[in-house]
């Protein structure tokens, strides 16, 4: 056990040893540096993640709780808790970090020393908020998260990355205040924001105090919703994804709505289950999310806000899955969360290798780019057939997960939904590959080269995981079905 | 006990919304200094030292410092900022709106003798026991807020190199 210890704690100290690394070293050999720093640290994410989900599974672990500075042997002294879910959701974060550095490699070139601070902090926030067993500790974390973001938004200091990082804040503040309100609501019948104390709050709770907690639960599902991008709060999403630099874009769409937004949303329906009234809101706000960002995808001209308005499509489908309430649906919206991972960062790096190489991200300005990036080009397709939801990819089994847990939880009208939404899906991506890929290339992008280093390294790595995760699923599928979960 | 924390309540609804309506920065630093401190003397009525202290020290106290000093720092000149508000001129009723609707629910809620949270019960913890065992988590979060703070006023702050 004592190596899963120093596995736990490498999730938030790791990061906070890179900040004093970064901060002390010489400024000169830390900017040429940054990504080593900072890609060693997503390394180990990852590496800490693997190995304790792997120590849990041989240990018949399902929780093990730990703490960085107090005594363990007090009771009830340790502060943080490692899951199977939130190991998963662990290893997401270490993935994102890495291909955002990556990117940010070739992106980055002012700022970097800055750049280095608050993507530790972001990562502190978003591995503190996972590891939590309080709802007040989230918050706090949450907000860590929220802050960074905001930073990171307007890092450049451009015109359209201030309004975007504005727009960001205004509308994130009106999150943190609605989960506040909520968490004063919930303590006021509890009198404790612990997990373990708010489970069953529901349960003995008279008519007034059932109302309270009922607006605790809206509240808290408009906050997680607007984190997370989700219909109708998605408005700041495609600004802020546009807006910012790529690397950065990686991190808001790869990762932050789904910590920030949908693991909220997961611990709502982990902390009050079988409540018909956030299943119902879940349901709703997840098919308003599918078909709206696909609609508005495919109005799109600018490579980014497609594929941010796509998040906000896919981020829909996650919500599906944990509207069913059931351990199917819940397995195939962390499997959804995973895959979106690999192919959302897939899709934002081709991003930046396009804008790199080709000056725009201005979809009706390129064409032809197949045979001049080829690489570039095969890892969008790999992408987007998992977004579409195409077999053998990863995004095809989450999507598969969803749609049986919808359809054996009596939904089958959502899983119909959820199906026939694909082909918008399918629409919008067929249209982004047609335009930039395909077709004849015009004279002025004739002399385009694929890009090289880091982007290169990544679109490659992120389509082995894409690829890989989607025909080894069968495997986790039997590896659940042993253990009883599906 | 009950008087006090209604007259607060209200107090605190208009100095937060003439802080957020103000067209001056420092008038607003210093709204929002009042409304700190009046939130520090509802937390003391309800039973919770620690927390008042802390937020007439720091919220009211310290963070007010800092606005003044950054405000005295920068060069924006009050015209200019007039400026950029006059076409929200509009809106120059709005605060005494929210102030009156703020006021009608707080007679309401009088009226329908909502109950006030409970004043604490004495804890038989020691504060430095829950502050650093029972909410160690929390105080790292917070100390990696106020970092997150550092770094982005140095960001959003610096002088352009352009």
């Amino acid at each position: 056990m004592n190596y899963l210890n120093y596995a736990a704690a490498v999730f938030l100290l790791i990061p906070i040893a890179a900040i004093a690394i970064n901060n002390i070293c010489p400024k000169p050999y830390m900017k040429k540096n940054f990504h080593t720093l900072t890609g060693t640290v997503a390394v180990f994410q990852i590496a800490a993640a693997a190995y304790a989900l792997c120590a849990m599974n041989a240990n018949g672990l399902t929780a093990y709780d730990f703490s960085i500075l107090s005594n363990l042997k007090i009771t009830g002294s340790a502060l943080f808790r490692l899951t199977p879910v939130s190991l998963i959701f662990l290893l997401c974060i270490g993935m994102v970090a890495f291909v955002s550095v990556a990117v940010a490699s070739k992106t980055v070139e002012s700022m970097r020393i800055s750049y280095v601070n608050l993507l530790m902090t972001m990562l502190i926030g978003m591995n503190g908020m996972v590891l939590v067993k309080d709802l007040f500790t989230l918050y706090v974390f949450l907000d860590v998260v929220g802050i960074s973001s905001f930073v990171l938004i307007s890092l450049f200091r451009s015109t359209k990355a201030l309004e975007g990082s504005v727009k960001y804040l205004v509308i994130s503040e009106f999150a943190t205040i609605f989960i506040l309100t909520a968490l004063a609501f919930i303590f006021m019948q509890t009198g404790s924001l612990a997990y373990q104390d708010i489970g069953g709050v529901l349960e003995g709770a008279d008519g007034s105090q059932k109302n309270l907690i009922y607006l605790s639960i809206a509240l808290l599902i408009a906050g997680f919703s607007i984190k997370a991008g989700a219909v109708p709060f998605h408005s700041w999403l495609p600004d802020a994804h546009q807006s910012a630099d790529t690397a950065v874009s990686i991190l808001l769409s790869g990762i932050v709505i789904k910590i920030a937004g949908v693991y909220g949303l997961f611990m709502v329906v982990s902390l009050f289950p079988g409540v018909r009234a956030v299943q119902i809101a879940l349901a709703a706000i997840g098919v308003a999310s599918i078909l709206t960002g696909a609609l508005l995808a495919l109005r799109q001209t600018h490579f980014k806000r497609i594929v941010a308005y796509s998040s906000v499509s896919q981020i829909g489908y996650i919500l599906l899955g944990l509207s069913c309430g059931t351990t199917v649906g819940l397995i195939g919206a962390v499997a959804h969360v995973f895959s979106h991972a690999a192919f959302k960062t897939t899709l934002f790096s081709n991003a930046a290798a396009l804008h790199e190489q080709v000056g725009t991200l201005d979809i009706d300005k390129m064409g032809g780019l197949q045979s001049r990036m080829p690489v570039t080009s095969l890892s969008s397709v790999v992408a987007f057939l998992s977004t579409a939801g195409i077999p053998p990819f990863a995004g095809f089994w989450s999507k598969l997960l969803i749609i049986i847990a919808l359809w054996t939880s009596g939904s089958a009208v959502l899983g119909g939904v959820a199906l026939i939404a694909s082909i918008f899906t399918c629409a919008y991506l067929l249209r982004l590959q047609k335009k930039v890929f395909f077709g004849e290339t015009p004279e002025h992008l004739k002399n385009v080269t694929e890009v090289k280093g880091g982007i290169k390294f990544v679109e490659i790595a992120l389509t082995v995981i894409t690829s890989a995760t989607g025909i080894l699923f069968p495997l986790v599928l039997i590896y659940l079905q042993s253990r009883g979960l599906i | 006990m009950e008087v006090i924390i209604y007259i607060c309540l209200a107090l605190l609804l208009s100095f937060c919304i003439l802080a957020a309506m103000s067209q001056s920065l420092l008038k607003s630093a210093i709204f929002l200094a009042f409304a700190s401190a009046t939130l520090g003397v509802i937390l003391f009525v309800l039973g919770a030292p620690w927390a008042a202290v802390i937020e007439v020290s720091a919220c009211s106290g310290l963070v007010t410092v800092i606005f003044i000093s950054a405000i005295s720092l920068s060069r924006i000149k009050k015209e200019e900022v007039q400026k950029l508000y006059a076409d929200k001129k509009q809106m120059k009723y709005l605060p005494y709106i929210l102030i009156i609707a703020g006021i009608v629910i707080i007679v309401a809620a009088l009226a329908g003798s909502v109950a006030l949270p409970g004043t604490a019960v004495e804890s038989t913890e020691d504060f430095r026991e829950v502050f650093w065992n029972s909410r160690q988590a929390d105080i790292l979060g917070q100390i990696v807020s106020i970092l997150i703070g550092g770094i982005a006023v140095y960001v959003l702050m610096r002088e352009s190199k352009d």
